[in-house]
């Protein structure tokens, strides 16, 4: 009994972590410039080219830095100097219907280029920033966040 | 002491002039500086075809669309209005995001090679667009590449499956062959479900068997 009682703690311990393990990446770094890194799960990770992007990793740049990124619907994301975004939810399973690209821009500049959710079911993508959120009907656009 | 007094005061509203006349210099720059400053700028731009989208704006005061390309709006709090779009130029929309825009890669490019009837054989006339599979590869120097294999619905669903998977790991291979690093290749199989061209069970169709190949 005992042992089935620690199997069970050892599980309910570890099954958060194997399903972030199991998370599969939504895109990848495309290019950059300067000092850029990621903050995932509030650690600094290095980034280069080629660097997979995970859901809810925080993009950042410091003053002489840009990065972009592509996501698996194509979709394509950057930033700007002294930028932050942050990919809050990406889901791209079109044949069992669940489609879903939010990402929110905390600071800074960033340039957009929508991919195939935006075709596919334009209602499922989201762009947020602090003080507007955007609806995507296609294609491209940029934002420029007030530098306080 | 009266002389005295008179010049006292004299010197205080002098000091006090002064000090509102700076007041006043102050909050005109200080409004000019507000003006000029960067607000929270949102601009709708062509895309890579040429062709403009729409984008609606919306924040807890209300929304504006923009459908017109280099129309932008402007948002000054999260409970205001989305200001009523107006055009920018080319230098303001340099001077606001240029950098962002200047930082977005040139968009995937997607192929497809199809495949004889049941087998993992490239059809004829797709044997040499594995050339140009590579030189995307190599002209993006890419490092995330999808290959997704898919099936006609000829065989059960399960057997399709697998044929899909198979055909994506003979693209693989080929790819890895030529030099491409295996890591940066991720592969799936859709079988039968995500067809090009709808069908009955059992109809063979060639536009269904294929191998997409999205080089990011």
């Amino acid at each position: 009994m005992k042992r089935v009682f620690r199997i069970v703690t050892a599980f309910i311990l570890f099954y958060p972590v194997c399903s972030v393990a199991a998370d599969s990446p939504v895109g990848s770094i495309k290019t950059l410039k300067g000092k850029c890194e990621i903050i995932r799960s509030g650690k600094e990770v290095d980034v280069k080219t080629g660097s997979r992007v995970f859901r809810d990793d925080h993009l950042k740049t410091w003053a002489d830095g840009a990065v972009s990124m592509v996501f698996k619907d194509d979709t394509l994301l950057s930033i700007g100097p002294n930028s932050e975004v942050v990919i809050n939810d990406f889901h791209f399973s079109p044949a069992e219907g669940k489609l879903s690209i939010v990402t929110r821009l905390l600071k800074g500049t960033s340039a957009y280029l929508s991919g195939i959710i935006a075709k596919l079911s334009p209602d499922s993508v989201r762009f947020e920033t602090p003080v507007a959120k955007v609806g995507i009907r296609g294609t491209k656009f940029a934002v420029s966040l007030d530098g306080d | 002491m009266t002389v005295r007094l008179i010049q006292a005061r004299k010197g205080e509203k002098r000091l006090i002039l002064k000090t509102v006349k700076n007041l006043v210099v102050a909050i005109i720059a200080l409004l000019l500086l507000e003006s000029c400053a960067k607000k929270n700028v949102f601009v709708l731009l062509p895309g890579p075809d040429g062709k403009t989208g729409r984008i609606l704006v919306s924040s807890g005061g209300g929304e504006q669309m923009l459908t017109e390309p280099k129309q932008a709006t402007t948002v000054k709090r999260p409970d205001a209005l989305p200001a009523k779009p107006f055009p920018m130029s080319d230098k303001e929309i340099e001077a606001t995001c240029g950098e962002a825009l200047t930082a977005l890669p040139q968009p995937p490019v997607h192929f497809l090679l199809y495949f004889k009837s049941g087998s993992t054989e490239l059809a004829e006339e797709s044997r040499k667009m594995l050339d140009k599979v590579l030189y995307a590869v190599k002209s993006c120097q890419s490092t995330d590449i999808s290959v997704v294999g898919h099936t006609d619905r000829v065989g059960s669903r399960e057997a399709n499956f697998k044929l899909g998977m198979e055909r994506t790991e003979l693209v693989r291979q080929m790819l890895v062959s030529q030099g491409v690093d295996g890591d940066y290749i991720d592969t799936s199989s859709h079988g039968e479900d995500n067809p090009v061209i709808k069908t009955d069970d059992e109809v063979p169709e060639p536009r269904n068997r294929r191998v997409e190949v999205v080089v990011r």
